[in-house]
C-alpha cells in the first residue's frame, strides 16, 4: 500500500515519533481496507443483478467506495456497511434512471435505434473461474440464473431489501437505515420479496 | 442470518439458506477480470481516504513545502545581507588591504626584513633628497 509505505517511511526519516493521531489514521486506513475487501464481491453481485451489466456494476462498486472513503471513513467501522449500502443502493437507482430517461430521448430521436447488444450479457460473466465439474458449475450456474430473473422481476425495493437481509446479512435496523426507511418497511418489502420469490423459484428449485 | 429464518416459517427458511448459498457460490466464481478492477477500485478509495485527511497530517504536502520554505529563507538571507552593505566591491577592498599589508609584512631581499632596510639608509636618502633640491641652485650661476 503506497500511501502507508510513504506515510511510515516519513515518520522514520524524520526520527520524529508518531503522534497519536497519526496511528489513528493508520489504523483505520487498514481498517477500511479490510472493510471494502469483505463487501466488494458480494457488492459487485448485488450491483450486477439490479443492473444486468458487469461494467455498470463495477463503475456503481467503485464510486460507493470512494464516496465512502472520502466522506464516511471517520466514521465509526461499525456505521460503515449500512453507509455504504445506502451509497450503492442510490448509485444503482441513479443509472436505472439516467437509463429509464435515455430510453425515452432514443423513442423520440428520429433514426436511432437502442443497440440491443446493450442489454446483453456479456458471455465471460458466465464463466466460472473456480476448478468445480462443469455439470455442477452448469448446475450453479442456472440456479443462479433462475434467482437473478427472478430477483429482477421484483419491484426495486422488495429487491434490495431482499438482498442486503438474506445476501449481505444485515439485521432489520442496518437494512432500514441502508434503504433509507423505517424498520417496519424493510418487515414489509422483505416478507413480500421472499413470498414473491417461492412463488417464482419453489418448484423450480 | 438467524433472526431471518426466524422471521419466516422453516420452508421460507430454507428457501433463504438455498438462495443465500446460491448466491455465494457465484460470488466465488467470479473472474480474475472483475476481482483485479474491484481491486484496483479498492486502492483508489484508500488513496481518496489518505488525500481526505487534514493537510498537515499528509506527508505529500511536506516534501515541496520544505523545498519552498527552505529556497524562501535563503533568498531572504541573501537578499537582507546585500541590503546591509555586504556588496562585492567592500569585499574585493578588503582583500586588497590584506594583500599589501602582506606584501609589506613579508620580504624576499634574501636577509627578509624591508623596514630594517630602510631604517639603515636613512642617511643616503636624506642626502639624496638635500642634493636634489641643491642642484638647481648650483645651476642658476653665471651665465654662459
Amino acid at each position: 500500500m503506497p500511501a502507508f509505505d510513504t506515510l511510515t517511511q516519513a515518520w522514520t526519516v524524520w526520527d520524529v515519533p508518531a503522534p497519536a493521531r497519526g496511528v489513528a489514521v493508520l489504523d483505520e486506513t487498514r481498517e477500511l481496507n479490510k472493510f471494502l475487501g469483505e463487501v466488494e464481491r458480494r457488492a459487485f453481485r448485488m450491483a450486477q443483478v439490479a443492473l444486468r451489466d458487469p461494467d455498470d456494476a463495477l463503475d456503481v462498486v467503485q464510486d460507493a467506495m470512494l464516496k465512502l472513503a472520502r466522506n464516511y471513513a471517520s466514521k465509526p467501522s461499525a456505521e460503515w456497511r449500512p453507509l455504504f449500502y445506502r451509497i450503492l443502493e442510490n448509485g444503482i437507482r441513479d443509472l436505472q434512471r439516467r437509463r429509464t430517461v435515455r430510453k425515452k430521448w432514443m423513442v423520440w430521436l428520429p433514426g436511432v435505434k437502442e443497440d440491443p447488444d446493450n442489454e446483453a450479457q456479456d458471455p465471460l460473466d458466465n464463466v466460472a473461474s473456480g476448478a468445480a465439474d462443469a455439470p455442477e458449475l452448469l448446475m450453479r450456474s442456472e440456479a443462479m440464473e433462475k434467482l437473478e430473473v427472478a430477483l429482477r422481476e421484483l419491484p426495486a425495493r422488495q429487491r434490495e431489501a431482499f438482498m442486503l437481509r438474506n445476501f449481505e446479512g444485515l439485521d432489520v435496523a442496518d437494512t432500514a437505515k441502508a434503504m433509507g426507511c423505517s424498520e417496519g418497511s424493510v418487515k414489509t418489502h422483505y416478507s413480500r420479496a421472499v413470498h414473491a420469490l417461492r412463488e417464482q423459484l419453489g418448484e423450480v428449485w | 442470518m438467524k433472526e431471518i429464518a426466524e422471521e419466516s416459517n422453516p420452508s421460507a427458511g430454507a428457501f433463504e439458506t438455498h438462495s443465500r448459498e446460491v448466491f455465494s457460490r457465484s460470488v466465488e466464481s467470479l473472474d480474475m477480470r472483475v476481482i483485479s478492477r474491484l481491486n484496483h477500485a479498492r486502492q483508489a478509495a484508500l488513496e481518496a481516504a489518505v488525500q481526505r485527511r487534514p493537510w498537515f497530517l499528509q506527508v505529500r504536502v511536506w516534501t515541496p513545502a520544505a523545498g519552498v520554505t527552505a529556497a524562501a529563507v535563503l533568498g531572504v538571507a541573501l537578499w537582507m545581507g546585500a541590503a546591509a552593505g555586504h556588496h562585492p566591491p567592500a569585499v574585493a577592498d578588503n582583500a586588497a588591504t590584506l594583500e599589501d599589508l602582506d606584501i609589506f609584512a613579508s620580504s624576499d631581499e634574501g636577509s627578509g626584513d624591508a623596514l630594517e632596510m630602510l631604517q639603515n639608509d636613512i642617511d643616503f636618502y636624506d642626502f639624496a633628497d638635500t642634493a636634489a633640491n641643491a642642484v638647481p641652485v648650483a645651476n642658476s650661476g653665471p651665465a654662459a
